[in-house]
């Protein structure tokens, strides 16, 4: 018997089709995996087996049983980790990983096992409420949350979304452990590394399945869109011997606890410079001390030449920024939010207009200058996003995870967009968690609880820690600070 | 029941847990039963008044020495005319006049009161009492009993008023927003997805909203007794049975918010509009229900609290036995099962 | 001229929600239409019931007298002063006169008699009333010589000649357009900006922080002015009720009293992490200003320590304020010490509220 059976299954909101005639089946204790675009009808896959919606048409089964009539059995032998899964913010991590222990019928102590590697990390925070957790830990808790248990079948929609590479694989390693005990797991990613490692993968696009096959098989044959050949790092714009950022002994303690703890480093004018390190290391707090929204508790810093304690508010005519969170307003159009930031820089009406149309002619976008920002897809956003970012010729932009759950393809789309902006001179400041995209920047800086454990070009720190990519050596310094750390 | 009870706790550490928010539920009943109780009255007190006399004749002289004796009046000045008169209240420097005619003591002459009526209701009590305290017959040939509130406290009037409206609001606003809550952040689809019944959820998100709305409950009563002095003529028990189908009423109403409602926003603005408006408006909490129009006094037919605070008034303030409110518990009743029924019917076990 | 760009943002926003529109058309047709008939305190139609012990010529007057007057309902005579307790406590009847035995007697033997009222009196207010009403009615009947004193006595109700309730009501209303327009609605609006992470956006571009706040409270001024200005318009057309003073001192007292309520508003919104929190704590100040205001009840009558705080209630000036310039038609002079004092209390909350936002922490 067959762990998940889907038989045509559609489902439409309205004139929308999420879902368009899908069938697959997956074996039992196998790992599969549904991955595709944004918007390509996954969640809705996933909340049809779930239970939490009907099929359109069609017919889906769970270990058996019915999607529709036989809800109830269903619900006892599933497990389910929605995409935009939140945990309680004013529990702490212990008393959400025990409330989900026990909603599941299990305690802490028997789910363990399955999730030790990666409680290991957090456990130290156990007493902390999980709304004061930076983002990557509470995807970590979540990850706990929905492992303590475990169900015949579980569903994973994209867990390790903003999760840094090491966690992850710990994550893949916790799933295979599963496997041994024919838990079946159907899970999305849009990391290339955790599509090659479930036995079959299905590729949905626009609600229609495209392709199953094995990773290999589907990544090749979608190779344009999965594994589009990668940038050339053109040596962007001039890189020059000034400094734009500055930054000595930098150290922002919350109470007793050090996120940034002494870090010192500089940017050149120009420079892409990629800001790694693993979750809660304390990169968004570096990035909020010097964009100017955070004080550093001490230590000294300039941004665009302009000291970051006392003349906050003039580096922030000299910057761009783009927040972890999607922040432009989705309720207004395209045309709208780009207007509303040109004119908070203080850009003339005349200028925005024709800035405006070059923008949009560039990204392709002016047939949708008048669409809701909230209506558009997750790429288009963060595109637009970044583009309304560096809209007034910053000399500095900030990227928080810009590219945080985003397909291949259109991350290709986005970086060619940072390269475009550092050749105009802009320089561009980025954290992510994808280590392909640590290879094109120009220099970067490993975080490692508070500290910075090393800098360099990528090409220098792969020589410097012997490891043949960029992976490697972020694995090799994050691994080798959560020892000390225990 | 273990799953049952972990969740309980978990609901109760999220009521906890907002300080702030906690801080209000129970500062609110506390306030309001202060204001209510001490600081807001209609008494006649202070009243400003001038008295407006050519001549200052035995008898005159009396009926002013009376007044300003009373605790009602105060004779802030004298004026020459009646003129001069209105232009101290038209200045707020005074709330009425008192002209006496200058052959008032030869008992052909009147009085003539010119008083700010801005207010409508003070404005008559003032003149009511001033002409009794002017006539100042002390034997008077009425002998008035005020029952069951014989000082005319508005404690009396307003604690069960205070009782139906935050019973209210913490029940239908509190489930609703801590169920619009979950869902607005993902977590509904991991509980329902969860072995966890349904009904079960449901159960134990309502169950600490429940023993909240009994602790502001008892808060409220221990106030009114022990603070206002207000009597709880009535049994006790009864009290608080009534109060239970009250408090149920409100969580189906909360619980069929959440159903409507797809933000925590929708949901505060619906118990807003939907629930406390109404509720201040229409229950006879403040406004009598009886001074209404006809057609306002229909809609307030189907305002709950209205019966629930009606109910309180006979029972504790009363003191009737059950038997006098039976028409209002039944009513009570009868609304209680029809929200119940259709809230559990219209609970969403699939998101759509 | 950032400002300019954030001004039109807000009212984009405002017009794509699915909410505000409707409010602001709603809103002053319920404020104008349903409260004035609501709030009111007007003790009407209250029901009378006579136990008549004495069954003469002269009690049988009592008793007509009551039935024609307007202010009672009367309801029918009960036969003992027990069966007339069980009518109030069954809310068939509010009071009950109990006229003795020897009415006639006493009467014409020049003795008073003593006639009994019961009321009740779970409504202080009502109980009140109707007690001093039906005294009067007996005593005028009983007591020839206070008969002739009030029929000497008239009465000149100033400014409100019929005692209109809604009179007294409807420019008061206004103060609740102003705390629901410009407290509730831009508190909601920087909290939602909070949660939805939007601000953390705005507080990295050089926006000043007045620029900022100004943005998000003219647009909530403009709609109170603006529902206020219907407000006026529809109590002219409804009731015919209008302003007896000047209309420009009206808005005179609005302003101070918007900028009031938006500085509070923002206030508690950087202070408050949740809209929920943002929301109870708001109401709770709401509530007990309102209560405290002399919107419904008179300040004079409060005790001392309570008639205090309306020092630093700024809606017991705009109320105060309001009721002279509208119902008494009183001048800017008449109201100069209330528009102080708003004007006062506004900008210490506008300066708090500035210094409380916060865009590096």
């Amino acid at each position: 018997m067959n762990a998940i059976e889907v038989h045509h299954v559609s489902k439409s909101y309205g004139a929308v089709t999420a879902l368009d005639d899908v069938s697959f089946t997956v074996g039992k204790g196998e790992v599969f995996g549904l991955i595709g675009p944004d918007g390509a009808g996954k969640t809705t896959m996933y909340r049809i087996l779930c239970t939490l919606l009907k099929p359109g048409q069609g017919k889906a089964t769970v270990d058996g049983f019915d999607t529709v009539s036989q809800m109830a059995d269903i619900r006892r032998r599933v497990g389910y980790m929605p995409g935009k899964f939140s945990l309680y913010q004013d529990l702490t991590v212990q008393e959400n990983l025990e409330f989900f222990a026990t909603l599941f019928g299990t305690t802490v102590e028997q789910g363990y096992d399955s999730i030790r590697a990666i409680y290991n990390q957090i456990e130290r925070f156990r007493d902390r409420k999980a709304g004061a957790l930076s983002g990557g830990m509470k995807q970590k808790l979540a990850l706990c949350c929905a492992l303590v248990h475990q169900p015949s079948v579980l569903f994973l929609d994209e867990p390790t979304t903003g999760v840094d590479p090491v966690s992850r694989k710990e994550f893949w390693d916790m799933l295979q452990t599963l496997k041994k005990r024919d838990i079946t797991i159907m899970a999305s990613t849009p990391y290339l590394d955790e599509v090659r490692r479930c036995e079959r993968v299905a590729f949905l696009d626009q609600g229609k399945i495209r392709g199953i096959g094995t990773a290999d098989e589907i990544l090749t044959r979608f190779a344009d869109i999965f594994n589009p050949p990668g940038i050339k790092h053109a040596q962007s714009g001039e890189v020059t011997d000034e400094n734009v950022i500055e930054v000595e002994h930098l150290v922002k303690a919350f109470g007793s606890f050090h996120a940034v703890d002494d870090i010192s480093f500089s940017v050149k004018r120009g420079e892409i410079f990629g800001f790694l390190g693993a979750n809660g290391a304390g990169k968004t707090t570096a990035m909020h001390m010097l964009t100017g929204l955070n004080q550093p508790t001490s230590g000294t810093g300039h941004v665009a030449g302009y000291d970051i304690r006392t003349e906050h508010e003039q580096i922030k005519k000299h910057i761009g920024y783009m927040s972890q969170r999607f922040s432009l307003y989705e309720d207004l159009t395209v045309q709208e939010n780009i207007r509303l930031f040109g004119g908070i820089y203080g850009m003339s009406d005349a200028d925005i207009a024709s800035k405006t149309d070059e923008m949009l002619e560039r990204l392709q976008f002016a047939e949708h200058r008048h669409d809701l920002v909230g209506s558009l897809p997750l790429g288009w956003k963060q595109k637009l996003a970044f583009s309304v970012a560096i809209f007034h010729e910053p000399s500095i932009v900030f990227l928080d995870e810009p590219t945080g759950g985003v397909d291949p393809a259109t991350r290709r789309q986005f970086w060619e967009l940072i390269y475009d902006a550092a050749a105009r001179g802009i320089t561009v400041f980025v954290t992510t968690h994808y280590m392909d995209e640590a290879e094109y920047c120009d220099r970067i800086s490993i975080m490692v609880d508070g500290k910075i454990s090393a800098i360099g070009t990528p090409a220098e720190l792969k020589e410097r820690f012997h490891q043949p990519d960029m992976d490697h050596v972020f694995t090799h310094l994050a691994r080798q600070a959560t020892r000390s750390s225990d | 029941m273990k799953q049952f009870i972990s969740f309980i706790i978990k609901e109760a550490r999220h009521i906890v847990r907002d300080k702030r928010t906690m801080l209000i539920l129970f500062g609110m009943p506390i306030v309001l039963m202060l204001i209510f109780g001490f600081a807001i009255t209609t008494d006649v007190r202070n009243v400003r008044t001038i008295v407006v006399t050519s001549s200052l004749d035995h008898l005159t002289h009396q009926a002013v020495d009376r007044l300003a004796a009373s605790e009602y009046f105060t004779i802030t000045a004298t004026a020459p005319t009646p003129q001069d008169a209105e232009r101290l209240i038209r200045s707020q420097k005074a709330d009425q006049a008192i002209v006496f005619s200058p052959d008032f003591a030869s008992r052909r002459g009147g009085i003539q009161f010119i008083v700010d009526g801005a207010d409508p209701n003070m404005a008559q009590q003032w003149t009511n009492y001033a002409t009794a305290i002017i006539s100042g017959s002390d034997a008077s040939p009425v002998n008035s009993k005020m029952l069951y509130n014989p000082q005319m406290k508005s404690a009396y009037n307003f604690v069960p008023a205070i009782m139906g409206m935050l019973l209210m609001l913490v029940c239908a606003m509190m489930t609703s927003i801590s169920i619009v809550r979950e869902k607005e952040k993902g977590t509904m689809e991991v509980l329902l997805v969860s072995p966890v019944k349904p009904l079960m959820i449901i159960i134990a998100k309502a169950v600490p909203y429940l023993v909240l709305a009994f602790v502001i409950l008892t808060t409220i009563l221990l106030m009114g007794r022990y603070v206002l002095d207000v009597p709880l003529q009535g049994s006790i028990v009864w009290i608080y049975l009534v109060s239970t189908i009250y408090i149920v009423l409100a969580l189906s109403l909360g619980l069929l918010i959440s159903n409507i409602a797809t933000s925590q926003l929708m949901a505060l603005l619906m118990s807003a509009m939907v629930l406390l408006v109404p509720i201040v408006m229409l229950s006879g909490m403040l406004f009598p229900v009886e001074s209404m129009p006809r057609v306002l006094q229909w809609i307030s037919a189907i305002v709950p609290p209205r019966y629930y605070i009606e109910a309180m008034r006979k029972l504790m303030i009363m003191g009737v036995g059950i038997g006098e409110v039976l028409r209002e518990v039944a009513i009570l009743t009868a609304m209680t099962v029809a929200l119940l029924a259709v809230s559990l019917l219209k609970f969403k076990t699939r998101l759509e | 001229m950032t400002l300019k760009y954030l001004i039109q943002k807000e009212f984009l926003q405002i017009r794509r929600n699915a909410f505000l529109p409707r409010l602001i058309v709603i809103f002053p047709i319920i404020v104008m239409c349903v409260m004035p008939w609501v709030v009111n305190m007007e003790v009407k139609n209250i029901v009378v019931e006579v136990v008549d012990n004495d069954r003469s010529t002269l009690s049988r007057q009592l008793v007509h007298s009551i039935e024609a007057s307007n202010y009672f309902i009367f309801n029918g005579l009960q036969p003992t002063y027990q069966a007339a307790l069980k009518e109030i406590e069954t809310s068939k009847t509010d009071m009950v006169l109990v006229i003795p035995q020897n009415y006639t007697r006493d009467l014409t033997n020049g003795a008073q008699p003593q006639v009994l009222i019961a009321a009740n009196a779970v409504n202080g207010t009502k109980g009140a009333m109707g007690n001093a009403y039906l005294s009067q009615i007996v005593t005028a009947t009983v007591n020839p010589d206070i008969a002739a004193l009030q029929s000497r006595v008239s009465t000149l109700f100033l400014y409100n000649k019929h005692l209109n309730y809604k009179v007294f009501m409807i420019p008061a209303l206004l103060a609740m357009v102003m705390m629901l327009m410009c407290g509730f609605l831009p508190t909601l609006n920087i909290v939602g900006e909070k949660e939805a992470g939007t601000i953390e956006q705005i507080n990295v571009t050089p926006v000043p922080k007045w620029a900022f706040i100004l943005a998000k409270l003219i647009p909530y001024w403009l709609i109170a002015l603006f529902v206020i200005v219907v407000c006026l318009i529809l109590s002219w057309l409804i009731y015919g009720i209008t302003s007896q003073g000047p209309l420009w001192l009206v808005f005179l007292l609005a302003m101070p009293l918007a900028l009031f309520w938006s500085s509070f508003g923002l206030i508690i919104s950087n202070y408050s992490d949740t809209m929920q929190q943002a929301i109870f704590v708001m109401w709770f100040f709401v509530v007990m200003m309102l209560l405290l205001s002399g919107l419904f009840t008179p300040t004079r009558s409060m005790p001392d320590w309570a008639y205090a705080t309306t020092y630093v209630n700024p809606m017991h000036y705009f109320v105060d304020g309001i009721r002279t310039v509208f119902i008494r038609g009183g001048g800017l002079q008449a109201i100069a010490h209330q528009v102080l004092a708003l004007l006062g209390i506004s900008s210490v909350m506008a300066c708090w509220a500035i210094l409380s936002y916060k865009k590096n922490s």
